[in-house]
């Protein structure tokens, strides 16, 4: 599935975690275009249950800084490497679930625990996809649905 | 009164956020234990005593399920007020999960004060 329902869902629903959980505003949205900058983030998660699929995050090096010192609350250090993984992680595990159950309301998903993946290899053909200008750099989302 | 919490989530930048949540709600912590899942959480507890356990569902080893269960078999586990915090915000999960003795349930994302509010609900007003 790739239509225009999925993609709205996806954009509300991501757009949602960032600013209510992670508190980094959307300041702009687009479709998601270009090669990931070097130092990005990417990080997977695997679901099942009403649909199966996979759902990846991409954040650029200064946006997934950001989010974590905002989640972490650390305004003066910044946080480790891999304090900054493991938010991003977080981050799609929260995105994930958030899109599911728009895109499905009242179905059960299993989500399986997200893993860092190479950002070069994230993007498919068939995933739905939308980016997020957070100010400080850019969130990419990736909805993959099996058929 | 100072609280004594548990906090278990596999993830631990999670933990620190509700902790962080918790504190700035203005409730006062005493001790805050952390713990990775329902295993490591049931281990604490056989040595400590906690006020309230807010957890994950979604974790490796004993998930938020079982957890709950075991508590509720727990003689002295039982009566700790537990809160569920869950990517899952289907009505049947929230309900399973109540049937089993979560007195609180927080679907993220959550805002600090969406789960301020479920505290208050199931402790009381901060400093009441």
């Amino acid at each position: 599935m790739h239509n225009m329902e999925t993609e709205q869902w996806l954009s509300s629903a991501a757009a949602d975690v960032l600013e209510t959980t992670f508190f980094s505003p959307v300041m702009e949205e687009a479709p998601v275009s270009g090669m990931p900058c070097e130092g990005a983030l990417a990080a997977r998660l695997q679901f099942s249950g009403a649909r199966s699929g996979a759902f990846t995050v991409r954040v650029t090096e200064g946006a997934a800084r950001v989010i974590a010192a905002s989640f972490l609350a650390e305004e003066t250090d910044e946080p480790a490497p891999e304090q900054v993984q493991e938010v991003i992680c977080e981050l799609s595990n929260m995105m994930c679930g958030a899109v599911l159950s728009r895109l499905d309301r009242g179905a059960h998903f299993d989500l399986s625990t997200p893993v860092l993946v190479d950002p070069l290899e994230v993007a498919t053909a068939q995933a739905t996809s939308r980016a997020f200008d957070i100010g400080d750099g850019e969130v990419a989302v990736y909805l993959h649905l099996d058929d | 009164m100072a609280y004594r919490i548990m906090i278990v989530d596999d993830s631990p930048s999670m933990r620190a956020f509700v902790r962080r949540v918790i504190a700035l709600s203005g409730f006062e912590v005493e001790v805050c234990l952390n713990a990775g899942n329902g295993v490591e959480g049931l281990a604490l507890l056989e040595n400590q005593a906690v006020d309230i356990i807010l957890t994950d569902i979604n974790m490796p080893e004993m998930n938020g399920e079982e957890f709950l269960r075991r508590l509720e078999e727990h003689e002295r586990f039982r009566a700790i007020p537990v809160v569920v915090i869950s990517t899952d915000a289907t009505e049947n999960r929230m309900h399973r999960m109540l049937e089993l003795g979560a007195q609180g349930y927080v679907a993220k994302p959550f805002s600090p004060e969406a789960l301020r509010g479920e505290l208050e609900r199931v402790l009381g007003e901060p400093n009441a």
